[in-house]
């Protein structure tokens, strides 16, 4: 598809991952049964939800999949940090801020199912000082610091939207072959409950 | 920032020109699908021959366990019969005889990141395969991946697949010659040769340097060459004992010898033979008998030889037969560091020396080792993608190799070089030992994304990984180089029939409830290039089949004689003995005693059929012609696209072009030797189809045929750029005209 002129946040495929407060507490496996259970119980809004793929045998990787038709959710574990990455695919939904805003706020809310998810029992937990972007689109997201400048007022805005105030920095940590990936690190941790409640009702 | 244009544009110096247009070309046949022009059927085989697969679900409907579910998608025309447009499928990457550049083992962790779901998964055919891949995306992932030099046509279809071969050749101690320049030369032969288009089904060829190893296979393909040499004159002269026939699926065919000896001279035309008389005499109605084996079969092996000589006989000559020859002794893999040898010792870690053990093999070039990386399950993250290249970078170079096995091998490793070899693969966990040994079990998509799948061979192979620690695989020697291989159904993609323990998906009914089963094959060659086919012994609950590996398995230690290979105990034990040893494991408990049989491994949904789809392994059956007339609709629409732009000469030259492609379609209805020559098409299509008439319209009489005698005759270009616009209809006129000749050979049958 062609991507004339646009810029990073123009990108289907941004994605955000929240990271799980305890290691330790993660079965991959029991998040099989539960993601087919979202499918079946049509408990992701707004997503076609189409199929669970398990990737729980390979180190370091993408875990546990939930495929939509419009995104991926995953609870992968790339570098070696488990958590719920939202990942747009295919079409934006938004573009800029809103971009940013509406990735995370499908993935607050996904991870927010998991929190609640009684076949889980309240172990996992997500922390919100610590949000990493990715922009898996190397035409118009490389991997380089020019990219994050080019975001940057968008980032800062819908966090500061969401949170109340700026992030504390924003950092390139992906090197130049991979997907271009920042650190997000806020000043405060908010629950989910909480920045999901400042959020615009679901639409 | 720059900014940024499209793929297209920013690899328009990289991409091969050929290439780029043959992508240019499937991206306007998408469009035209879009719109609804082209039949859906023609279209599903078109995407086919560009890779472009289908994938579970992706009639829009899932079984979620308790019932079905429609998965509303957009309204859009289908990609294939029953297929929706936006439901995601699978890319085939075919990789000719699983050679990768460290360049292109980056591109593809690129694309399984920004395509897919972050992972590349390498098939028992050498090939990648990405999944959950939109069609739209698909000219882009082409695009990227041919401007590393690499492409995804004929990938699927009815046409010749990726030419697979040992993953050791050239490094190997007991080949006979490296094979790789003879697969490079016959892959670049049949990649789009007008005699490989018309096949009923789908053509594996195989190459392996000796008879005795496993890695070939060549004794379950369709066409298969060991290497062989003799000697003549006191010259010692290189050739292929060349097989023919052999296949898996439901009732698998050990291939024939069709010739003991042939030479390099005679590889491509003899192959070349054999491909017409498989595209002429193959089944083309009934796709469950239209492999070549199945025709081998029907004529037996005699009559078939003789049809495939006297058609060698009759070939126009082709220089490309022999021109590969003068390059051979170019073709050499250099190493990038120089050969040390390795003394693994005291010093070593046990790490290491597990690792050791089982994943490197030493090459006959002293010094050097091959190192296999083992991926569970066929598996690579796209930083494993991309750590793997760089390692190759530091210590090979582009000496990658896939392997039937689902694993990936990296040659011409100084020996010195593999301590830390080893710490580099490990830190991106990527030094698992056990390769090629019991631990590295084998498995087809199945039901995780097949549309064939019966049951879940992924989930089972994934079981039965955590249970092999159980039977001592890692160092009792006689359990140690078994094999065991699971496929999600009898097509036997995950080659279980070859396998010591093979497992293939089916399903029994229980107390009206449908449970997932395993069909027990035991047995198996892997060695002799897949020698021969394990004994079906009986269909097991999946859910059992960890007990049937740990009770074989204990059996065959106990009650081995010495030296005896699990094959030769199975022989020795027999069908009926077995299926009594393991009777008692095909009981079921009700599901109210225990539900978990009902389920499958790694799937919590309530077993079901209602999932199975038609499958696209075989894709459709199209002829020819009909590929003929598909793109001559394509070039007269692009011929449309030059006059809206206002390019007049190019709409002329195109609408000309889509002229002559038809009437090359026609004429090869009859006469598959017409060349791309216009004089020559236009000579064959007037003496064929003009002077008897048969191209005559009822009403217009010679019209339409005349629309392409006159442009050929004015260059086909010729007149005032005006006149552009009635060309692109005059061609679209004959375009029809071809169409409705189409319909009535069709019904009548073609002339003899
Ligand atoms: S063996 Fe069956 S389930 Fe497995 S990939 Fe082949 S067709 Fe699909």
């Amino acid at each position: 598809m062609s991507a004339e002129g646009l810029g990073p946040l123009e990108s289907a495929e941004v994605s955000i991952k929240l990271f799980v407060d305890d290691h330790a507490v993660v079965r991959p496996h029991e998040l099989i049964a539960v993601f087919h259970r979202w499918i079946s119980e049509g408990l992701l809004e707004d997503e076609l939800t189409i199929d669970v793929a398990n990737y729980e045998h390979v180190p370091q990787g993408p875990g546990i999949a939930l495929i939509c038709d419009k995104s991926h959710y995953y609870f992968d574990v790339r570098h070696n940090r488990w958590g719920l990455r939202y990942r747009g695919r295919r079409e934006a939904r938004a573009t800029g801020k809103d971009a940013v805003t509406d990735a995370l706020t499908r993935a607050l809310k996904a991870a927010a199912l998991l929190e609640n998810d009684p076949a889980l029992e309240g172990r996992y937990t997500f922390r919100t000082d610590q949000v990493e972007l990715v922009i898996y689109d190397r035409l118009r997201a490389p991997s380089e610091e020019a990219t994050l400048e080019a975001i940057r007022v968008d980032v800062e805005a819908a966090i500061a939207e969401l949170y109340g105030e700026a992030p504390r920095s924003l950092g390139l940590v992906s090197v130049p072959k991979e997907p271009f990936a920042v650190a997000i690190e806020n000043a405060s941790s908010p629950s989910l409950g909480e920045l999901l409640g400042r959020l615009a009702p679901a639409g | 920032m720059e900014a940024v244009g499209s793929w297209q544009d920013k690899l328009k110096d990289r991409i091969p020109e050929e290439l780029g247009r043959e992508i240019d070309i499937f991206e306007t046949q998408m469009k035209l699908r879009r719109r609804g022009e082209v039949d859906e059927r023609l279209f599903a085989e078109t995407r086919l021959r560009r890779g472009v697969y289908g994938q579970r679900y992706d009639n829009g409907h899932r079984h979620d366990g308790t019932q079905n579910r429609e998965l509303a998608y957009r309204d859009h025309p289908t990609k294939g019969p029953e297929t929706v447009w936006d439901a995601p499928g699978m890319l085939r990457i075919k990789i000719p005889y699983g050679k990768l550049t460290a360049d292109q083992t980056d591109v593809l962790a690129e694309l399984s990141e920004d395509y897919a779901d972050h992972i590349s998964h390498v098939t028992t055919r050498q090939d990648i395969q990405l999944h959950f891949v939109h069609i739209d995306d698909t000219p882009d992932i082409q695009r990227r991946l041919a401007a590393v030099g690499i492409t995804t046509r004929e990938a699927c279809g009815n046409s010749v697949r990726n030419i697979t071969a040992c993953h050791l050749s050239g490094v190997c101690k007991t080949e006979e010659f490296d094979v790789t320049p003879y697969a490079e030369a016959l892959k670049e032969f049949l990649l789009g040769h007008p005699d490989v288009q018309d096949f009923g089904r789908k053509m594996k060829p195989a190459f392996s340097g000796c008879a005795h190893e496993a890695c070939g296979l060549v004794n379950m393909h369709d066409v298969g060459y060991i290497a062989k040499t003799r000697e003549v004159d006191g010259q010692v002269q290189r050739g292929f004992e060349f097989y023919v026939g052999g296949g898996l699926g439901a009732i698998p065919h050990d291939a024939k010898v069709l010739t003991e000896f042939v030479t390099e001279e005679e590889l491509l035309p003899l192959t070349q033979a054999v491909c017409r008389v498989f595209a002429r005499l193959g089944e083309k109605e009934n796709r469950g008998r239209a492999r070549i084996k199945f025709l081998v079969a029907k004529l037996g092996i005699e009559e078939f030889k003789k049809l495939v000589f006297e058609e060698r006989e009759q070939l126009p000559h082709d220089p490309r037969w022999t021109a590969y020859i003068d390059e051979l002794p170019d073709y050499d893999e250099k190493p990038l560091r120089p050969p040390v040898p390795l003394q693994v010792n005291g010093e070593h870690t046990p790490e290491f020396k597990a690792w050791y053990e089982t994943n490197v093999r030493a090459q006959r070039q002293e010094g050097y080792a091959v190192a296999t990386i083992k991926l569970p399950l066929g598996d690579a993250t796209g930083d494993q993608m991309r750590a793997i290249a760089d390692i190759a970078r530091e210590f090979v170079g582009d000496a990658i190799r896939l392997t039937v096995e689902q694993n990936i091998v990296l040659r011409w490793v100084s020996e010195a070089d593999l301590p830390a070899l080893f710490e580099a693969l490990a830190a991106v966990d990527l030094a698992a030992p056990g390769a090629e040994t019991i631990a590295d079990l084998t498995s087809c998509p199945g039901t995780d994304t097949c549309k064939l799948g019966i049951a879940a061979s992924r989930g089972l192979v994934a079981e039965l990984t955590n249970h092999v620690g159980h039977l001592n695989g890692g160092t009792d020697p006689a359990l140690k180089g078994l094999r065991i291989k699971a496929s999600g159904c009898f097509n036997s993609c995950g080659q279980h029939h070859v396998s010591d323990l093979g497992f293939y998906g089916i399903s029994r009914k229980k107390g009206g409830r449908l449970v997932p089963h395993f069909q027990v094959v035991l047995g198996g060659k892997w060695m002799e290039n897949g020698g021969s086919f394990g004994l079906p012994t009986l269909a097991i609950p999946s859910k059992n089949i960890p007990e049937v590996v740990k009770r074989v398995t204990d059996r065959f230690l106990q009650e081995r004689n010495e030296n005896e290979t699990f094959h030769e105990f199975i022989d020795r034990w027999g069908k009926v003995e077995v299926k009594a040893f393991l009777q008692d494991l095909t009981e079921v408990p009700a599901f109210e005693e225990d539900p978990s049989f009902y389920s499958d491994w790694g799937d919590p949904r309530v077993f079901t059929m209602e999932d199975y789809g038609e499958g696209e392994c075989a894709g459709e059956i199209v002829p020819l012609v009909e590929f003929g007339l598909q793109s001559s609709e394509r070039e007269v629409f692009e011929a449309q696209l030059y006059l809206d732009a206002g390019d007049m000469d190019r709409a002329k030259a195109m609408a000309y072009k889509a002229m002559l492609t038809a009437a090359q379609a026609l004429v090869k209805t009859e006469y598959l030797d017409v060349t791309d020559d216009p004089d020559h098409i236009v000579t064959e299509f007037r003496t064929r189809f003009h002077e008897t008439k048969r191209f005559h319209d009822k009403f217009a009489g010679a019209k339409f045929a005349n629309y392409l005698f006159q442009t050929h005759e004015s260059g086909g270009n010729g007149g005032r750029p005006e006149q552009a616009r009635d060309q692109v209809q005059e061609a679209q006129l004959f375009i029809e005209a071809a169409y409705k000749v189409y319909e009535r050979i069709g019904t009548q049958g073609a002339p003899a």
